[in-house]
């Protein structure tokens, strides 16, 4: 039995009421911490409540656990880290990811606009990509690995077909709701053909078309770990496999945090493209968000309208 | 419109010499309906109208008359069913740049800057004449300062002013105004029609003017065309001789919204 949980658990707890108190910027740096902390604590306490003590036959006791815990994680993960094995596999995993995820919008962007433009180009199109939509990329990995063999290419294409749905899908739905008046203006002003599109389909969008990729960059992520696991013999879902196979569940989940983290820091890339100034206009700010939300609430939660 | 107008010059295209009264604008025998699912909307019927260069029209009626219907045909962003509209003797077959369109809805692009968005109809000019014309137009809206705002930055006035600013910028023929004040509150909405009124005077192009607003046809129009739904037909065009600025208080002004209120309808005695 260790006290630290506990120990994590109550300053959490204090973190939580101080952050009630402070103003602004501090309640976005003490919750997630606080929340972070106590999910530590609270993995190290279910670790400890579910291991037990099994008599063997020849009479000795065998203390089993079931899941590591944070600190053997950490223990488990300081050969790969030292080695730089984790390095390398979490570069080419993302590498990979990189490749496909390029490769799939420079080919769903053009045809995403295109079957958002022209009504007959969207019924000739829409319906196969609604079919081969749902089909989940892990279901693509005996063809992938038949086709490219255990390589590179194999994970590329699976990642690149995995990000093209979100992506064509986000770019018709984004191109087919610009408004009316937006499209009459430019037809007003003689713009037509590549110039319409460059000045004024491009652009308005172009927000749904920066969700739809950081949507599809967030699959993409997950997909490339169910990849490496069969299709490739390095990365971090070969890292996972490979652990598993050695039965080193400390570095199974040592290697699902390096990738939850990983995962983190491609999404708050993705989302710095949203502060461009030709974009900007389709994000509401955080702030405002926000403001409008303690307007509903200060208004009495949901509001019936339809009463 | 009084004949003073002519102190300003006319467009070169306009054939006559007499400009300030040439007809600019001819509407014929225009209907308009929409097919439903056993029968026929009719739109409009039988629209006949005529508009003179440099003439302040505005097109006044309630929702469903097919006042933007009919503005939206004159301008051609839709065919009429039967019948014809002529501008300068040519027949509309679609929009065209010299006869610019002002929504309700703005219509600038948030995705471009002010600058950017007054320069839209220039994009094919020399940068220099480009500069001259955008920074002028700018300031003639008043605002000059707010050349890189986005329109994300800006209120709903100043976004109607962006676009008028691009409207003008292409030295238009006609502008068409669809309710451009209707998004506003009702301040701005009264300092907005100050302002359209005095850049008309100065650059006398013709302005085709979407309403409900009675006071606003009464404060704008050298004539208004009341208009009545359910089918959409010219009511009567009503000619409003008061030179501007408009005194609302006078006897004058009050006769003539009594009978704007009796064409449409509706008594304002309550």
């Amino acid at each position: 039995m260790s006290l630290w949980p506990y120990v994590v658990l109550t300053l959490a707890a204090v973190v939580f009421v101080l952050a009630r108190h402070l103003g602004d910027p501090w309640p976005k740096v003490l919750l997630p911490v606080g929340t972070a902390a106590a999910f530590v604590a609270g993995w190290h306490l279910t670790c400890e409540w579910l291991a037990y003590d099994l008599k063997q036959l020849d009479g000795t006791m065998r203390h089993i656990e079931l899941f590591p815990t944070p600190y053997q994680t950490l223990v488990g993960m300081e050969r790969p880290i030292v080695d730089g094995t984790l390095l390398r596999y979490a570069v080419a995993s993302v590498y990979r990811v990189a490749v496909g995820f390029t490769i799939a919008a420079l080919l769903a962007i053009p045809i995403g606009l295109l079957a958002g433009w022209h009504l007959r180009a969207f019924q000739a199109i829409n319906p196969l990509i609604q079919a081969l939509r749902p089909i989940s990329p892990i279901a693509w990995i005996p063809l992938a690995v038949l086709w490219f063999g255990v390589k590179d290419s194999s994970a590329v294409f699976l990642i690149a077909l995995a990000s093209f749905f979100p992506i064509v899908t986000g770019t018709i739905a984004g191109v087919r709701s610009i408004p009316l008046v937006y499209v009459r203006s430019a037809q007003n002003f003689g713009l037509e053909g590549f110039e319409l599109f460059r000045r004024v389909v491009l652009p308005a969008a172009m927000p749904q078309i920066l969700i739809s990729l950081r949507i599809a960059l967030g699959i993409a992520w997950m997909v490339i770990v169910a990849a490496e696991m069969i299709a490739v013999d390095s990365g971090l879902g070969y890292l996972i496999m490979d652990a598993r196979n050695a039965s080193n569940y400390d570095r199974v989940v040592g290697a699902m945090i390096a990738i939850g983290l990983i995962g983190v820091g491609l999404d708050y890339g993705m989302r710095q493209l949203e502060t461009f100034d030709e974009v900007r206009w389709g994000f509401p700010k955080e702030s405002e968000a926000v403001r409008n939300w303690n307007i509903r609430v200060a208004i009495g939660g949901s509001v019936r309208l339809d009463k | 419109m009084s004949s003073k107008a002519s102190v300003q010059p006319s467009p070169p295209h306009a054939a006559s010499s007499a400009a300030a009264t040439a007809t600019k604008i001819v509407v014929r025998a225009v209907n308009k309906t929409f097919a439903r699912k056993n029968d026929e909307l009719v739109v409009l019927q039988d629209v006949n109208l005529d508009v003179a260069e440099g003439e302040f029209v505005c097109l006044l009626g309630p929702s469903g008359c097919g006042k933007s219907t009919l503005l939206n045909i004159i301008g051609g962003f839709d065919a009429p069913t039967t019948g014809t509209v002529e501008i300068d003797g040519e027949p509309v077959r679609g929009p065209n740049p010299r006869r610019v369109f002002v929504f309700q809805e703005y219509g600038i692009f948030p995705w471009a800057s002010v600058w950017d968005n007054v320069a839209l109809g220039l994009r094919d000019r020399p940068k220099d004449e480009q500069h001259r014309i955008v920074d002028h137009y700018i300031e003639l809206v008043g605002l000059k300062g707010f050349e890189r705002a986005y329109p994300a930055e800006i209120s709903g006035g100043m976004k109607q002013r962006v676009a008028v600013a691009r409207a003008l910028a292409v030295s238009p023929d006609v502008i068409f105004m669809d309710e451009p004040l209707g998004a506003l509150d009702s301040l701005t909405r009264l300092s907005m029609r100050a302002e359209i009124l005095r850049i008309w005077q100065q650059e006398r192009m013709t302005i085709l003017f979407v309403t409900h607003d009675v006071d606003e046809a009464l404060q704008l129009a050298d004539r208004i065309v009341v208009m009545s739904p359910r089918p959409g037909r010219i009511a009567e065009i009503v000619p409003v001789e008061m030179s501007h600025p408009r005194d609302v208080g006078t006897a004058e002004y009050g006769d003539a919204k009594n009978r704007l209120y009796e064409l449409l309808g509706v008594s304002h005695q309550f």
